[in-house]
C-alpha cells in the first residue's frame, strides 16, 4: 500500500511538473527544419551524425584543450540484462532526454541530468536473424513525438518518445532471406529514408523513404542494375542498364547493401548513400564493373531517383564495400568555394567529390598500405589496378573444388576504415578519420547462391601490419590527401568521432578509453576508462549552461568475429552496455 | 467454493454509495485474499464497488496447466454492462483484461496464467459507475507467468505469429451469437530473464454490412492471458451483417487481422452458459 500511494504522489507532482516546466513546443517536439539545422543547435543532438550533413561538428567552445582536463563523469547507466556484445550507438539528446539504441535491437529513454531510466523498448527478435557482424545498432532517429530505429530482423519501429509505447512496426525486408538493419534512419521533409544491411547474403542493396507518420512506403530505390523501383506503389524506373556491368541474371542477388544509412546535404537537397560489397566475393564470376555496388549514390528524396553515381572500387574483388559516409563540406581551395564531399573508403583512399556532380576532385591513401591499386586516376576518378593483387579464379573442371590462387592484400576487408563515422572540423579545415593498418590472406572458392545461405565464395584471414598498433585516427587535410597528424592505437579502432570549435578531437578505443585530442596538433589531452570497450559515436551539447560529452560503452562488433589473428589480440577485451555521461563543471 | 458464492451474495446485498470505497466501511473481501484492497485502489480507484454473485466466475478450483487456466466471466444477469475485468490477485500482473462489451452480451472466457494459488475475479461496471465483483479461489502449483511459452521450443515460432483461427455461430433467438477466437502468440510476460515482453495489448471485432463497419465488442487483453489465446465472446452481429473482421495489435505493434466468415445455413448456435446448468450443478464448468 505505502509502494502505492509514493508511486501516486510521484505522478502527481511529474503532472504539474509537465504543466508548468515543458514548452508547448518541446512537446509538438522537433520539426523538420529543426532537424535541416541541427548541426548548428547545440541544446540538442537531434540527427545521427550531428546535422544531416554528418560533420560530426559541435560548435560548443567552453570545453577546450585546456578546460578538457575538468571534464568528469555524471553519471553512467547500465544498458542491463545478460545481452551485451557491441554497442555502437550514437546517443540523441532532445528535452532533457536521451534516446540511446543498445545491442539486440534494444532502445532506452534516459533522463539526461540524472540517468534515471524513462522507459525501455526491448524489441522480440525472432530466433533465426542472420546478422553478419554483431548484434549492433548505430542509433535512433527523433521526429514530432516520434522515436524511431531499425532492427537486427529488419523491421523499422517507431515508438511515442515520451512513453516508449510503439506507434506502428513496419518490415522493411525479409530477415529470413539474409537481411538485417543496423543503421539509424534519417528523417528529411517527413520521410524516413533506410538503408538495408545483408551484403554478404546476396540480398539487393535497397534506399527506401517512407512516410514517418504512417511508415507506408513512398519510394525504394534498389543500388544493383537492372532491377525495378517503386514511387507511390507503382513501378518507377530501373535502375541503371540491365547487363551494362553485370553479367546474366547475377544482378537479382548482386549485394549492394546500404548497411550504414545515408548523409543529407540540405544546399543540394540531395541523400547520399553508400552502397556495399558486390556478391558474390569471387570477382571472378561477374566481369564487368558491377554498378552501382561499392559506391556513393546521389539521390533525390522525393521521388528516389539517382543523380549521380561514384564507384570507389570497380568490380570489387577484396569486399571493399563503398558504404562510408559521404560528408558534405566546403572545399576552400584556391580562393574559390567548392560545394564538394569527403569519403574515406574502405578501400583506403580518401576521396574528395564535387557533390553537385558526382566528380572527382581528389583521391589520396589514408593508409600506409595499399596493394590493390597504385592510385586513383583523378581524370578518369577510377582506379589504376595492381592486377595481380586480386585472389585467383578457383580451378574449374576436375579439380573444381580447388581454391584460386591465394593474395595478400592490403587493406584487410574490414576496411581500412569500416563503420565508424569520422567528422569533419569547418576551423581546423580538417577530417579525423579513425583508420586502421591491416592485411589480409584471401583466395576464391567456388559458389554458388542459395537464398538465406552466405553468398561469398572467399575466404580470408586478417593479420596486423604493424606490431605496436592497428588502430590509427588521422587528421586528413581534403585539400592536398596529406596527413596533418596521426595518434596511434593498440587495438583497431572501432568507434565514431566528435569534433568541436574549442579545437578538440574525441573518439573512443577498444581498451576501453574515451579520449579527447587537441584538433590542430593531435596531442592526446584527456582519457577516461569505462570499462569496456567504446565503439560508439561520442556526442557533445549544452544544457543548463554546462557543456556534456556522452558516448556508450561496449566492447564488440565484427572485429572479435572477423579480425583473424586480430581477434586473438582484442580477446581479453571485457564486454560491457553502458552509456557514460560527462560536464564540464560550472566555474 | 460454495462459501465463497454464499459470501458474495451476502455482500453484495450491501448498499454501498458512490465514493465511499476508499473509505474504512467498503465492503471486506469475501475470498479474504491480502491483495484485494491494493487492488481495489489501483483498478477501482474511486468508484464504488460492490460484492454481487450475478457476476458468475467459473474456473477450476485447481489448475491443472498454470500456463492456461480456463477462466469464464458471466455478467449478463446484470443487463447492460460498460465494461468487464478479469483479475488474478496474486499474479505478477494481477489485471488479466479489460472487455468493452459494446452492443455483445456481458459474457467473455479466455485462458490464463497463474503464478500461484489465487482469487480470481470478474468485475462488471453497470451504467450507473458501480463495479460488480464476484470471484473464485483457484488452487495451483507454481510458475504459469515465470514459464517461457512453450512455442519457443519451435525454431519456426516467429512465422505463425498473428494467425488467427476462428469460430462464428448463428445467433440465437435474443440475436446473441458466440466467436471463438484463437490467436498463435507467445503472449510472452518478459519475466523470463533475457525475453523481452511480447503480447496482444488490443482486439476489436467489427462487422462488416454494407453501410459500414461498427464495432461490435474490444479487449483489452494483458500478460496474464495464456500464449495462443482463446477468448470466448457474445456478440450481436447486426442481421446485414456479411462478415466480422478482427483487429488487433501486440505491444511490439505487431498487426493481427481475419475476416470471419457468417456462419453456413443450417449450422446450430453455441450453447451458452446461460443457457446451461447452473454453476452450483456443474462445478467444473469452464463456461467454455
Amino acid at each position: 500500500m505505502k509502494r502505492l500511494v509514493t508511486s501516486l504522489a510521484l505522478a502527481a507532482s511529474l503532472t504539474a511538473f509537465s504543466a508548468t516546466g515543458v514548452l508547448a513546443a518541446d512537446a509538438a517536439g522537433p520539426s523538420s527544419d529543426d532537424l535541416l539545422k541541427s548541426a548548428t543547435n547545440t541544446e540538442a543532438v537531434l540527427t545521427y551524425g550531428m546535422g544531416p550533413q554528418a560533420q560530426r561538428f559541435s560548435p560548443l567552445t567552453d570545453l577546450n584543450a585546456d578546460t578538457v582536463k575538468k571534464l568528469v563523469p555524471v553519471w553512467s547507466f547500465s544498458f542491463g540484462g545478460e545481452k551485451q556484445r557491441g554497442q555502437e550507438a550514437q546517443p540523441i539528446i532532445y528535452d532533457g532526454t536521451i534516446y540511446v539504441t543498445g545491442s539486440y535491437s534494444r532502445l532506452y529513454a534516459v533522463d539526461a541530468r540524472t540517468g534515471h531510466k524513462k522507459w525501455e523498448y526491448n524489441h522480440r527478435l525472432p530466433d533465426g536473424i542472420m546478422p553478419c557482424c554483431d548484434v549492433v545498432n548505430r542509433g535512433a532517429a527523433i521526429y514530432k513525438d516520434k522515436i524511431y530505429f531499425a532492427t537486427l530482423d529488419a523491421r523499422l519501429v517507431a515508438l511515442n518518445r515520451e512513453t516508449g509505447k510503439v506507434v506502428w512496426n513496419k518490415k522493411l525486408q525479409e530477415y529470413k532471406e539474409g537481411y538485417s538493419n543496423t543503421a539509424a534512419p534519417l528523417i528529411i521533409d517527413g520521410k524516413i529514408i533506410t538503408g538495408n544491411s545483408g551484403g554478404e547474403f546476396g540480398v539487393i542493396g535497397m534506399v527506401e523513404a517512407r512516410d514517418a507518420e504512417t511508415g507506408e512506403l513512398v519510394w525504394q530505390r534498389p543500388t544493383i542494375e537492372g532491377n525495378m523501383g517503386t514511387l507511390n506503389g507503382k513501378e518507377s524506373t530501373v535502375t541503371g542498364k540491365t547487363n551494362a556491368s553485370w553479367p546474366g541474371d547475377m544482378y537479382k542477388t548482386g549485394g549492394g547493401a546500404t548497411w550504414l544509412g545515408g548523409t543529407y546535404d540540405p544546399e543540394t537537397k540531395t541523400l547520399f548513400f553508400g552502397t556495399g560489397n558486390p556478391a558474390p566475393w569471387n570477382s571472378h564470376l561477374r566481369p564487368g564493373d558491377n554498378l552501382y555496388t561499392s559506391s556513393t549514390l546521389a539521390i533525390n528524396p522525393d521521388n528516389g531517383e539517382i543523380k549521380w553515381h561514384y564507384q570507389t572500387t570497380p568490380h570489387d574483388g577484396w569486399d571493399f564495400d563503398g558504404v562510408n559516409e559521404f560528408v558534405s563540406f566546403d572545399l576552400k581551395k584556391d580562393g574559390k568555394v567548392i560545394k564538394a564531399g569527403g569519403k574515406a573508403d574502405r578501400n583506403g583512399f580518401f576521396y574528395v567529390i564535387d557533390r553537385t556532380n558526382g566528380k572527382l576532385i581528389n583521391a589520396s591513401p589514408f593508409v600506409t598500405k595499399i596493394t590493390w591499386a597504385k592510385g586513383i586516376d583523378i581524370e578518369t576518378g577510377r582506379p589504376i589496378y595492381n592486377d595481380d593483387n586480386r585472389p585467383g579464379a578457383p580451378a574449374t573442371g576436375d579439380a573444381h573444388d580447388a581454391k584460386g590462387k591465394s593474395v595478400f592484400a592490403a587493406p584487410a576487408f574490414l576496411g581500412a576504415k569500416n563503420w565508424m563515422p569520422m567528422a569533419y572540423n569547418p576551423q581546423t579545415e580538417l577530417f579525423y578519420v579513425p583508420a586502421n593498418e591491416w592485411g589480409m590472406d584471401i583466395w576464391n572458392e567456388p559458389i554458388t547462391y542459395k537464398k538465406g545461405a552466405a553468398y561469398l565464395g572467399a575466404g580470408f584471414t586478417i593479420k596486423p601490419l604493424y606490431d605496436d598498433y592497428i588502430g590509427a585516427l588521422r587528421a586528413v587535410d581534403p585539400k592536398t590527401g596529406k596527413i596533418v597528424w596521426e595518434y596511434k592505437n593498440p587495438a583497431p579502432l572501432w568507434g565514431g568521432v566528435l569534433t568541436t570549435a574549442g579545437n578538440l578531437v574525441f573518439t573512443g578505443t577498444p581498451e576501453g578509453y574515451l579520449k579527447a585530442f587537441d584538433a590542430k596538433s593531435g596531442k592526446e589531452v584527456w582519457k577516461f576508462q569505462t570499462g569496456s570497450g567504446v565503439v560508439g559515436s561520442p556526442v557533445t551539447w549544452k544544457m543548463d549552461g554546462e557543456q556534456y560529452v556522452a558516448v556508450v560503452s561496449g566492447w564488440g562488433g565484427a572485429v572479435p568475429l572477423w579480425g583473424g589473428d586480430v581477434a586473438k589480440l582484442v580477446k581479453d577485451i571485457n564486454q560491457g552496455g553502458s552509456l557514460w555521461v560527462f560536464k564540464l563543471p560550472k566555474a | 467454493m460454495g462459501h465463497a458464492l454464499y459470501q458474495a451474495g451476502l455482500a453484495g446485498a450491501m448498499i454501498v454509495a458512490a465514493g465511499v470505497a476508499f473509505a474504512a466501511g467498503s465492503p471486506s473481501d469475501p475470498l479474504n485474499s491480502v491483495m484485494w484492497e491494493a487492488l481495489r485502489d489501483q483498478y477501482f480507484a474511486g468508484a464504488p464497488v460492490v460484492f454481487d454473485d450475478a457476476v458468475r466466475v467459473n474456473a477450476p478450483a485447481a489448475a491443472e496447466d498454470t500456463r492456461a487456466v480456463p477462466v469464464s466471466v458471466d455478467a449478463t444477469a446484470l443487463g447492460h454492462v460498460v465494461e468487464m475485468v478479469a483479475i488474478a490477485d496474486l499474479n505478477p500482473f494481477p489485471l488479466v483484461l479489460r472487455y468493452h462489451p459494446g452492443t455483445a452480451a456481458p459474457y467473455i472466457a479466455t485462458r490464463i496464467k497463474i503464478q500461484q494459488a489465487t482469487a480470481v475475479r470478474g468485475a462488471a461496471r453497470t451504467a450507473d459507475g458501480v463495479w460488480h465483483v464476484s470471484g473464485v479461489m483457484v488452487d495451483a502449483a507454481g510458475g504459469g507467468c515465470s514459464a517461457p511459452p512453450a512455442s519457443y521450443a519451435q525454431k519456426d515460432w516467429a512465422d505463425h505469429v498473428g494467425e488467427v483461427q476462428a469460430r462464428l455461430w448463428p445467433a440465437d433467438t435474443d440475436g446473441v451469437a458466440r466467436l471463438r477466437l484463437r490467436i498463435r502468440h507467445p503472449n510472452d510476460t518478459g519475466l523470463v530473464d533475457g525475453i523481452p515482453a511480447y503480447f496482444i495489448e488490443t482486439l476489436r471485432v467489427d462487422a462488416q454490412t454494407p453501410g459500414g463497419s461498427p464495432e461490435l465488442a474490444r479487449i483489452d487483453s494483458l500478460e496474464p492471458v495464456s500464449e495462443n489465446p482463446v477468448y470466448s465472446l457474445d456478440v450481436r452481429p447486426p442481421p446485414d451483417a456479411t462478415a466480422l473482421v478482427l483487429r488487433g495489435r501486440d505491444n511490439q505493434g505487431g498487426e493481427i487481422r481475419a475476416t470471419i466468415p457468417m456462419p453456413p445455413p443450417g449450422a446450430q448456435p453455441a450453447m451458452r452458459p446461460a443457457m446451461s446448468l447452473k454453476p452450483a450443478d456443474q462445478p467444473w464448468s469452464v463456461g467454455q
